[in-house]
């Protein structure tokens, strides 16, 4: 919403400045966007009325005229124009050598077809008042040359960009802003504008209201000999400076109250009209042409305003082309109603369209404020065009009551932290409209919709108190401050993988593919819900090899989703990795992460068609692998696993046994097997066989060559003995070695190598 | 010529394809190519002594079509190949990562920009005796929009803004869902923070992702007051953008509380003079914030008045990109290493 200042400065007098007058409404109101200058940007004393006093035809040039103009200097100025609309004697505006036109072009004194021009004599479109670039602007001759143009016409404004929110609908309204800026700086608020002038006849409107819910107050009024034409300056000046274009006279009546008053309102052409207008649901598949020209076909989600024959309007939100005014309009019929909001919303989303208009109704306008919009328009009609107002009519629905909220003054101060008397509550709610009753306070009609509670009254005490509200924190009687298992486990097993070298990566949730799909996709790409984490990393780590890096290695730690059969999906925090290099790579991070959250994983050979087929593995939280050559070019492994699998796995305290005092006996074994036994299941054999003695364990080597034989490696293993109750002798683990060597014998066909 | 003349160009298909069917390696495939269309090949040779036009029609379309199907089976042969290659490739998958490689020495890794930063919230809160929630992702309808007093209007519950699996699931707007489901958990004091992410339906440019990372605090208790929301953030705000930081608050709407306020940061880098990052105003803003709007407690069955609380929700990639100076959005989703390793 864009509020010209001086148009505010109409409706409150205020000893503040603009500065401070956006700063109070930031504050206690709604975010001001900022405030820019509107019109002429340079030096306003350059722009000066002329009188001409003399006027010629341009020797070399038919379409141009050579005038010497009183600027108020001590000599006359010469100025070349291309306007025909005026001569000597007219008072004109002027724009001096130095000036800056609105458009940004700086005046110059240059030749014209070699007559010097100093500045310009300026028409419509020069100053921004208007498209009009047929003549020059005419001024009144009572004026004196010289006189400053900014005082005759609407040269320049500041305007306040105000963003208000939804619930506030009273301020898309100059004079509903004017309101509070008086409350809030103290300022002195005029009576809401608008006048009847006298009525000249009583003739029939014809208005009718045949869906109550939908419009709650439908005013008519008709106009007669209506003279169509421009607005004048200081209302297209107005129009500019609030971001409307001006159209004609009675249209920018219409807008032009709109913006004062923030209720919405329609001229049509009486005399296109086929009798009275009614407020009614459309009928389904009803055609009406809007007035961007757009055919639409309504349903009975519609409201429209119809005639005798059609509809003629979509309900608050853009008229009908067909009965229009123009031109050539003699005779108008003014509609100020009011429409309920929802329904206005979904027809202005159903059709795409969406208005000055449909904008306020949809946050609610206040229907009392309807019959001075009516008023105000009809004085403006009447002095603009020259109108006769002959007829009036005031349908109403039930308009709701304003009602009466009781504020407890304690229970205000107590929810802000700041003591507020209930003297200062009662003066801030009367100065933003709120009446003082015995039972408590009466919402204004324009704040019904959002202040229905008691807390609603206490938001009021609020705004207009928050820079005093203190700084202070909770008295706190219980306290938490920890972090939850599973998120230390998770920091923990990213710190595993930072230390591994990988770097952490986000990508989005969605995937081109699954059974958790959007049905209505962002993308082709972005269609469903990711069940695996994985496949979103490939594409980071394609890019980041093209770009030349040369240590790729990425994790992800995020959630993947599956159906669950229930309301809702499952939700499971995974964590995955990708890096450049072989299956040890993949191994390495994820030991590094089992190790960091205290499990011991047991590894399996396992498939997937992703994976390289001889260089795969899962365990119990997930899988790991070199990456198939054709998933990815190059070599690359990752891996997968499920963190709340790892939660559930890792060991609530540390296991600890005292250290024992003697000293441990150490032996390395190396047994050549076939290629088919893993080292797991040696590990796991050879613990099972050494028993409690055993204290380490650990295979340290891996070797194949041509003394071992075809098909068959050999795996070294590092064990450590020890027992808490004295220093244990080679004799003591003589057959605890027997045991071991006999037990990988039998099982794998295990040799041990001297 | 008379062998050309005898060509029967079916019968040649036939045979040609029947041989490229049965070749069992590439280099049995690449005799069957020689064969049948190399250049001293039967069907070369009755090409290139072709009179009449159909003739040569038909025998192209031969050679395209055994063209087609050697290449269709070198693909088959070379997948074969490399399948049984990488069998052979085979590795024990149980040794340890360093016997298998080893793997390669590379520099400490690196934390998402988004990640320290949470980790930095997480432990501010942490500092103030706050638990941290992570919450769903996936949430009903009644969570994210009804329970939080969204109007039927509100724009946020329309497909054009938000992300829906079916009508009564959505993909939650904010982590505020996470505090419902907290509150109907246990009664207060309530002290907490949701993080994730959340989702709208905004279309990717500089500044939007469709996804994105909030923080949002909710504390419930007796005797809350809007003043101890305001103390609250200007301690969290000061751990967050240096010491000296001061606070403004601007009434707002939002549906879920009631007073509502936008609350601003002086700017860290101008301290209030001006600058481009404020944007000249000298605040910087920072998110929503208010107090708990009553109709949350009767929503999960509490008297409206037992107790009072606060809310306020912020942004992860707005705090960082204030923090580290990151323009826009998309450096936070390309994941480029050049990007990431700053983070340190």
């Amino acid at each position: 919403m864009r509020i010209p200042l001086s148009w505010l400065r109409e409706y409150v007098r205020v000893d503040a400045t603009t500065q401070e007058i956006a700063e109070a409404l930031s504050v206690s109101t709604a975010e001001v966007n900022g405030v820019h200058r509107a019109g002429v940007t340079g030096e306003l004393g350059l722009f000066r009325v002329g009188h001409v006093l003399e006027a010629t035809k341009h020797p070399d040039a038919d379409r141009l005229q050579l005038t010497s103009v009183d600027v108020g200097e001590d000599r006359p100025y010469s100025i070349v124009c291309g306007a025909w609309n005026f001569g000597a004697g007219a008072k004109v505006a002027v724009a001096l050598p130095g000036a800056t036109l609105p458009n940004g072009l700086v005046l110059e004194r240059r030749k014209l077809r070699g007559e010097l021009s100093e500045g310009m004599i300026l028409a419509e479109d020069e100053l921004d008042l208007g498209t009009d670039h047929t003549g020059i602007i005419v001024l009144d001759d009572a004026l004196e040359p010289g006189t400053p143009l900014a005082e005759v016409l609407p040269l320049v404004d500041e305007v306040l960009d105000l963003d208000p929110t939804g619930n506030r609908p009273d301020l898309f309204a100059v004079y509903g802003v004017a309101r509070e800026v008086a409350a809030l700086l103290g300022g002195e608020l005029a009576p809401m504008p608008g006048e009847d002038p006298e009525r000249e006849g009583d003739e029939p409107v014809g208005i009718g209201i045949e869906d109550p819910e939908g419009c709650l107050r439908f005013i008519g009024r008709v106009f007669r000999d209506v003279t169509m034409g421009e607005s004048p300056l200081w209302l297209k000046g107005r129009l500019r400076n609030a971001g409307v274009r001006s159209i004609s006279n009675v249209v920018d009546v219409t807008n032009y109250v709109m913006l004062a008053l923030g209720s919405p309102l329609h001229a049509y052409d009486l005399d296109l009209l086929r009798g009275g207008l009614v407020a009614r649901r459309a009928n389904e598949g009803e055609k009406l042409r809007t007035l961007d020209g757009a055919e639409r076909t309504l349903s009975v989600e519609d409201l429209v305003i119809a005639d005798g024959k059609r509809a003629v309007g979509l309900a608050g939100i853009m008229g009908g082309e067909e009965t229009e005014v123009s031109a050539s309009t003699k005779n108008v019929l003014l509609e100020a109603a009011n429409f309920e909001p929802v329904g206005i919303l979904r027809s202005s989303e159903h059709h795409a369209l969406r208005t000055e208009g449909s904008n306020r109704w949809e946050k609610g306008v206040d229907p009392y404020v309807a019959g001075q919009a009516a008023t105000y328009a009809t004085q403006l009609i009447v002095e603009l065009s020259g109108a006769r107002w002959t007829g009036a009519e005031d349908v109403r629905a039930n308009l709701p009551k304003p009602a009466v909220i009781r504020l407890r003054p304690e229970r205000a101060s107590a929810v802000i932290g700041l003591e507020v008397p209930a003297q200062e509550q009662a003066e801030i709610l009367g100065r933003v409209g709120f009446e003082r009753l015995q039972s408590g306070f009466r919402v204004p009609t324009w704040r019904a919709r959002d202040v229905t509670r008691e807390v609603d009254l206490i938001e009021e005490v609020a705004r207009f108190k928050l820079p005093e509200v203190p700084f202070t924190l909770p008295r706190r009687q219980a306290m938490f401050g920890r972090l939850t298992r599973p998120q230390r486990l998770r920091r923990l097993a990213e710190d595993a993988l930072l230390g591994a070298g990988y770097a952490e990566v986000y990508t989005p949730s969605f995937v081109a593919d699954g059974d958790l799909r959007l049905p209505e996709p962002l993308s082709a790409e972005a269609a469903a819900l990711r069940t695996v984490l994985y496949a979103s990393l490939l594409e980071p780590a394609r890019r980041n090899a093209d770009a030349g890096e040369e240590n790729v290695a990425l994790f992800e730690v995020a959630r993947v989703y599956r159906a669950s059969g229930g309301d809702l999906p499952v939700e499971r925090w995974h964590l995955a990795g990708i890096a450049d290099g072989g299956f040890a790579e993949a191994k390495w991070a994820v030991e590094q992460v089992y190790s960091a959250l205290g499990i011991e994983p047991t590894y399996e050979r396992t498939s997937e068609a992703f994976l390289h087929p001889g260089k795969a593995a899962r365990t119990a939280e997930g899988w790991l692998g070199e990456l198939h050559p054709t998933v990815l070019d190059g070599t690359w492994s990752a891996f997968e696993l499920d963190l709340d699998a790892l939660a559930e796995a890792a060991p609530q305290v540390a296991a600890f046994e005292p250290v024992s005092p003697y000293p441990e006996v150490r032996q390395d074994l190396a047994f050549v097997v076939d290629e088919e036994v893993s080292a797991a299941e040696l590990l796991a054999a050879i613990r099972e066989a050494a028993g409690e003695l055993l204290r380490e364990l650990e295979v340290f080597d891996e070797y194949r060559g041509e003394q071992i034989g075809e098909g068959k490696r050999s795996l070294a293993f590092r064990l450590a003995f020890g027992s808490p109750e004295g220093t244990l002798t080679d004799e003591d683990v003589a057959p605890v070695r027997a045991s071991i060597v006999d037990a990988l014998a039998t099982r794998f066909g295990a040799v041990l190598r001297a | 010529m008379d062998k050309v003349a005898t060509v029967d160009p079916t019968d040649l298909q036939q045979e040609a394809l029947s041989a490229a069917a049965e070749a069992r390696t590439l280099a049995a495939l690449n005799e069957v190519r020689i064969h049948y269309l190399g250049r001293s090949s039967a069907l070369k040779l009755a090409l290139r002594n072709v009179r009449d036009r159909e003739t040569g029609m038909t025998l192209n379309a031969v050679r395209e079509t055994v063209e087609a199907a050697l290449t269709a089976r070198e693909e088959e042969l070379a997948r074969a190949e490399l399948e049984e290659r990488l069998v052979t490739e085979r590795v024990d998958v149980t040794l340890p990562a360093q016997l298998l490689g080893p793997p390669k020495l590379r520099p400490r890794g690196t934390l998402h920009p988004s990640t320290l930063v949470r980790r930095d919230v997480e432990d501010i809160f942490l500092g103030l005796g706050y638990e941290i929630v992570d919450g769903r992702e996936v949430e009903t309808t009644r969570y994210n929009f009804d329970a939080l007093g969204f109007p039927d209007w509100h724009p946020a519950r329309s497909p054009r803004a938000s992300l829906f699996l079916d009508d009564h699931t959505v993909l939650r707007t904010e982590t505020s869902p996470a505090q419902i489901h907290k509150m109907e958990e246990r009664r207060p004091p309530i002290y907490m923070v949701s993080i994730g992410r959340v989702y709208r339906r905004d279309t990717i440019d500089a500044t939007h992702f469709p996804i994105f990372h909030q923080f949002e605090g909710l504390a419930i208790d007796e005797g809350i007051t809007l003043a101890d929301l305001k103390g609250t953030l200007l301690h969290v705000m000061r751990e967050l953008y240096g010491p000296d930081r001061e606070m403004r608050f601007r009434t707002h709407y939002f549906p879920f509380t009631e007073p509502s306020m936008e609350p601003d940061v002086s700017c860290f880098n101008c301290g209030g003079a001006g600058c481009p990052i404020c944007k000249h105003s000298g605040w910087i803003e920072m998110g929503g914030s208010g107090v708990v709007d009553p109709y949350l407690y009767e929503f999960v069955g509490w008297g409206p008045e037992e107790y009072t609380g606060f809310a306020f929700g912020m942004g992860i990639e707005r705090t960082a990109q204030l923090r580290y100076g990151i323009a826009g959005i998309r450096p936070f989703w390309e994941n480029d290493l050049r990007f990431l390793r700053q983070f340190r």
